[in-house]
């Protein structure tokens, strides 16, 4: 069956000067899925984001938002999608209420109990004179989801919406974007530095570096393929080796100093000391390994972390 | 639209621009008091009359006050989208980019015209007080409103020839650009409005208009007219561009 994409960008370019800052990018988002797009500051993730929603407009290439070009029909569009682009701006003299609802009547045709409803999914119900002035940035935050709930769109392309919150305020909205995505069935495209938050509640990881897309991965595969190994510490590395492809022929290992790491699972730990044991081999340390995506999205942008 | 406009004008609620702008439309009334006390009390033997009261107040609303507030009203519509950072919340809701200038502009000539009616009215209070307290002559409320006419058709003529700092505004994304050239504009406007060539100068040739002199500074009419139309198609045609255009990083 061919998958329907909500999210579909090809070869989509942002140029500013000399500068190229989105760089040929093919993003594909399923229908249903929550898309977790990684990389550093200034990967290229808030222009990509921007360009979605028609804030910036793209060098090249095109968006497909819901299979159509994102520059048609816009208002059929983008009623269907809710947004925050990094901390989200309201108006400083207005409250929480007066901001949503003036984004309601913006909207038309929506229920005036929509405004009541998100303010409550986010803990701002009470906070009915405050201006958003005196908001802190978690506040900030949590209105900017409300915002973007509110009018329950079918797609929502979040930029760092959990910047700001407390641990008890991520792991709610983290909750809140897995029921949205599962019980009403809401595509979300979610970017964040922090791997640990994205790797929680994504199906589908995508990794920009330097403005490119350079990996999109369903996470069930990336976990399932995560490369388990064997770790042996020995006195001789090379004559381990040669015993391993000789006796085992295991090709898929890799050297470190005085360490080899085994990624053939074809035999045991056990068996594979007692042969470098009988073999005269100084064996001090056995370790099994599972690499972790934090390692495995660090090898894919060279080294250094991926926040 | 309609949606628009009251979003526009919901936007203003707790806003310290809008009592701040209605003070400054009332400094022209108050200077104009103090002014008429002064002649009261130094030459007693001078009279004036309600529409000298008006005539002098519209030079000042036209020429120096409300010109310097409407350039702070336009640069503060036009800005405030950026300095809040809420064009990336309301244009994905989405909201068209031409239809958010249009309604700007909107707000910006009811604004105007409510504040050239705060100086009416401002104008109007100040010289009954007087006219009860030392008596003025020519004092009819019919003639007030005469001036009332004149005082809205200010509003929009002034509102025509704003439009440039609306792009100014755009384009710094601050007040700061917009409220410096709208100094030299005044200053501008203080050495022209006793010239002949201030039939010429976009900000003067209004007043001129209203006040009908344009004729006697020997240029054509329809001369100054043209000015002050392109200054305001120029004016915003580069406004509506420029946003239409604009990445918005």
């Amino acid at each position: 069956m061919l998958m329907e994409y909500i999210i579909e960008t090809e070869n989509l370019v942002k140029q500013y000067g000399a500068a190229t800052v989105v760089n040929n990018i093919n993003i594909h988002v399923p229908r249903g899925n929550i898309y977790g797009l990684l990389g550093r500051n200034g990967a290229g993730k808030t222009t990509a984001m921007r360009m979605m929603l028609n804030l910036v407009f793209p060098t090249s290439g095109t968006i497909h938002l819901f299979g159509v070009d994102c520059r048609e029909n816009t208002e059929k569009l983008y009623c269907k999608i809710g947004s925050i682009v990094e901390t989200p701006g309201f108006y400083e003299n207005l409250t929480a209420y007066e901001n949503l609802e003036l984004l309601r009547r913006l909207r038309g045709k929506q229920k005036k109990e929509y405004v009541q409803d998100a303010l409550k999914v986010v803990g701002l119900q009470n906070e009915r004179t405050k201006p958003f002035s005196d908001y802190s940035l978690g506040m900030k935050q949590r209105l900017g989801i409300a915002a973007a709930i509110m009018h329950k769109p079918e797609l929502l392309i979040l930029d760092e919406p959990i910047n700001g919150l407390d641990p008890i305020g991520i792991s709610e909205i983290r909750l809140l974007l897995s029921e949205l995505s599962q019980k009403y069935g809401t595509t979300i495209f979610i970017s964040s530095h922090v791997l640990n938050e994205i790797e929680q509640i994504a199906d589908i990881i995508g990794v920009m570096h330097e403005g490119k897309l350079i990996e999109e991965v369903n996470v069930e595969e990336l976990h399932k393929s995560n490369r388990r190994y064997l770790e042996f510490k020995v006195s001789d590395t090379l004559a381990a080796v040669k015993l391993l492809e000789n006796h085992y022929r295991i090709t898929d290992y890799l050297i470190q100093e005085d360490t080899i790491r085994v990624y053939d699972h074809t035999y045991n730990s056990g068996e594979i000391n007692k042969c470098f044991i009988n073999n005269e081999l100084l064996v001090t340390q056995v370790n099994v390994y599972e690499e972790n995506l934090e390692d495995y999205f660090s090898t894919l942008i060279g080294g250094g972390g991926i926040a | 639209m309609l949606n628009l406009i009251f979003c526009e004008l919901l936007k203003l609620k707790r806003s310290k621009m809008l009592p701040l702008s209605i003070v400054g439309a009332l400094a022209t009334p108050i200077m104009m008091l103090l002014e008429a006390l002064q002649t009261h009390f130094e030459h007693p033997e001078q009279s004036f009359t309600l529409s000298d009261i008006y005539e002098n107040s519209l030079l000042y609303v036209m020429l120096l006050m409300n010109m310097l507030i409407y350039v702070a009203i336009t640069a503060y519509l036009f800005s405030r989208e950026y300095t809040e950072k809420t064009l990336k919340t309301i244009l994905p809701v989405p909201v068209s980019r031409n239809k958010l200038v249009i309604v700007k502009f909107f707000t910006l000539l009811i604004w105007s015209i409510m504040l050239s009616v705060v100086s009416w009215i401002g104008s109007l209070v100040l010289s009954t007080i007087y006219h009860f307290i030392f008596g003025l002559d020519d004092f009819y409320f019919t003639a007030s409103l005469q001036w009332l006419i004149k005082f809205l058709l200010s509003g929009i003529l002034m509102f025509c020839t704003v439009s440039p700092f609306a792009f100014l505004a755009e384009k710094t994304k601050g007040l700061v650009a917009p409220m410096i050239i709208s100094a030299v504009m005044v200053m501008g406007n203080v050495a022209l409005c006793n010239q002949n060539i201030g039939a010429l100068y976009p900000w003067t040739a209004t007043f001129f208009l209203l006040e009908g002199k344009t004729e006697s500074t020997g240029y054509p009419i329809l001369l100054s007219i043209g000015i002050i139309i392109f200054v305001s198609v120029i004016g915003s045609c580069a406004t509506f561009h420029y946003f239409k255009k604009e990445d918005l990083k």
